[in-house]
């Protein structure tokens, strides 16, 4: 186990999950390094929302473990931090409260709140919105403070499952860059649920696509292109095809 | 002046600025028309006019009732239903919270609260005369009755539609049931716990009247009861008056405090 901790960040091993008869995970094994981006592709209905439950440890697997630095994952005691699919921020706290949300959750010290939620505004430009509630802003905004919720308790692992699964090409476009820019400015080390592969390949340093129920990794690939990436350059295509590819082919 | 407004608009602008006008001259003209009819079949009855009802009133400043003018009833009665709603809204709201949260507790006392809240509160008016005479107590007894059940029942409502996703968030940061229902559940139903709160005031403003109509030395329900008891109409018609524009006063300041509590309900016109 010693020999682990030093090279990877998350190690998930053999996850099996059985709902009853129903075989929804199928000895899936990975690694992740601390600060990758991963996303997770496959298609609709595999069981994507089941394997992040697990990894959130909302489901018990049936079989087979998740180890953060080499320890079996427990949230009481590492930082798993969730992004959801719909609008979640706090109608009832402001902008800031809400960021501050999960931090007091977790009883940070106050000083150390004030600074890491500056921060998050001022990466997230949100400072004129500081004190104005989620519903007076656009959902692009109420989701980005979501993200903001989720990326300031600097989390072991951020999982997040398909947030900008009802946004237009254009906020996405734009969301997904801010999302690359958090990660890279504080390293945090990401799990991204999407159907989307072009937002796969846009996003992940490596692509984890899962087969039908039950689902097992059915490939990882690496995806080494330079940032910002450009979508319509021949390689970022090459790589998009053949992702869409190995979900289409069984 | 309004031509100089309505020289630049087009004719759609033009159109909603006389609709606009007119929403807000309706309500005088409702008014108006009220007290034309009320004057005209008290000129041609026995029916106390306007200007009686209004001397009548004036009359309490000059002759008190029980050494008490209109504010010195109103006040009396207010003070009745501030204990009460005190009451209720510090244990009818932790109990509304208690049945709408924990799943055990509603089992428990969802059906002895469903019968006490089918039993008006005035049937409860013998037993609480028997018991504690009929003092003070009694008569904010009978208000806490009559207005217990609107904030149990808002509250409970509102803690039982929470939104699941608002507590997954919770689990996500992994807080404790403590955080989850102090941080997360009572202050996403706090506008259900709020319209509680506003339907039990106008509830207790009305029980107060009855439980001073039973044999009672003041405030705004004696005062229609002596009217009656005298052959008194302008005194009856001008308490009827007050109790109703302090209704809606109370109305008005519970709203207020509401924006005041809970501003994100507000809804921002830009």
């Amino acid at each position: 186990m010693s020999k682990a901790k030093g090279e990877y960040k998350v190690e998930v091993k053999n996850l099996t999950k059985y709902f009853g008869d129903l075989h929804v995970l199928d000895d899936i094994s990975f690694n992740i390094k601390e600060g990758e981006f991963i996303c997770v592709v496959g298609p609709t209905g595999c069981g994507k929302t089941t394997f992040l439950n697990l990894l959130t440890k909302i489901y018990e697997p049936t079989k087979g473990n998740l180890f953060i630095d080499g320890e079996p994952a427990d949230p009481k005691k590492h930082n798993l931090s969730f992004v959801f699919q719909e609008p979640s921020s706090f109608p009832w706290l402001t902008v800031e409260e809400n960021l501050r949300f999960g931090l007091e959750i977790k009883n940070v010290d106050k000083a150390e709140i004030d600074e890491r939620v500056e921060s998050i505004i001022s990466l997230l430009g949100l400072e004129r919105f500081r004190n104005s509630y989620p519903h007076q802003l656009s959902t692009s905004m109420a989701q980005r403070i979501i993200i903001g919720r989720a990326f300031v308790t600097d989390p072991d692992l951020l999982l997040m499952d398909e947030p900008y699964g009802q946004m237009d090409v254009k906020l996405r476009f734009y969301l997904e860059d801010e999302v690359i820019r958090l990660w890279q400015e504080l390293g945090s080390t990401v799990v991204f649920i999407t159907h989307n592969t072009e937002e796969a390949v846009y996003l992940a340093e490596k692509i984890l696509i899962l087969t039908n129920k039950p689902a097992t990794i059915k490939e990882e690939v690496i995806v080494d292109l330079p940032r910002p990436r450009d979508v319509t350059s021949p390689e970022f295509v090459e790589i998009r095809k053949y992702v869409t590819d190995q979900i289409k082919w069984w | 002046m309004i031509k100089d407004k309505m020289k630049n608009m087009n004719e759609e602008e033009k159109r909603r600025y006389r609709l606009e006008r007119l929403y807000k001259i309706l309500p005088v003209i409702s008014i108006f028309l009220l007290i034309l009819l009320w004057s005209t079949v008290a000129a041609k009855s026995d029916f106390p006019s306007p200007k009686e009802t209004c001397d009548r009133l004036m009359l309490l400043f000059e002759n008190p009732i029980k050494g008490k003018n209109i504010f010195g009833h109103t006040a009396e009665s207010l003070i009745r239903i501030s204990i009460a709603l005190l009451f209720n809204w510090t244990f009818g709201i932790a109990f509304g919270i208690l049945i709408g949260w924990n799943k055990k507790a509603k089992a428990l006392f969802t059906p002895l609260f469903n019968g006490f809240r089918a039993v008006p509160p005035l049937a409860w008016i013998p037993l609480i005369t028997i018991w504690f005479g009929t003092g003070e107590f009694s008569k904010i007894m009978i208000v806490i009755f009559g207005s217990l059940a609107s904030v149990v029942v808002n509250t409970q409502a509102g803690m039982l539609n929470v939104d699941q996703l608002y507590i997954d968030v919770g689990t996500s940061f992994n807080a404790n049931e403590r955080q989850k229902l102090f941080q997360i559940a009572i202050p996403s139903a706090l506008d259900a716990i709020f319209a509680g709160i506003r339907t039990s005031t106008s509830a207790a403003w009305m029980v107060v009247l009855a439980a001073e109509m039973l044999g009672s030395e003041s405030g705004v329900g004696f005062l229609i009861v002596r009217g009656m008891d005298a052959m008194d109409m302008p005194l009856v018609l001008a308490a009827m008056i007050v109790i109703g524009l302090v209704g809606a006063l109370l109305a008005i300041i519970t709203q207020y405090l509401e924006r005041l509590m809970c501003p994100w309900t507000r809804v921002e016109s830009n």
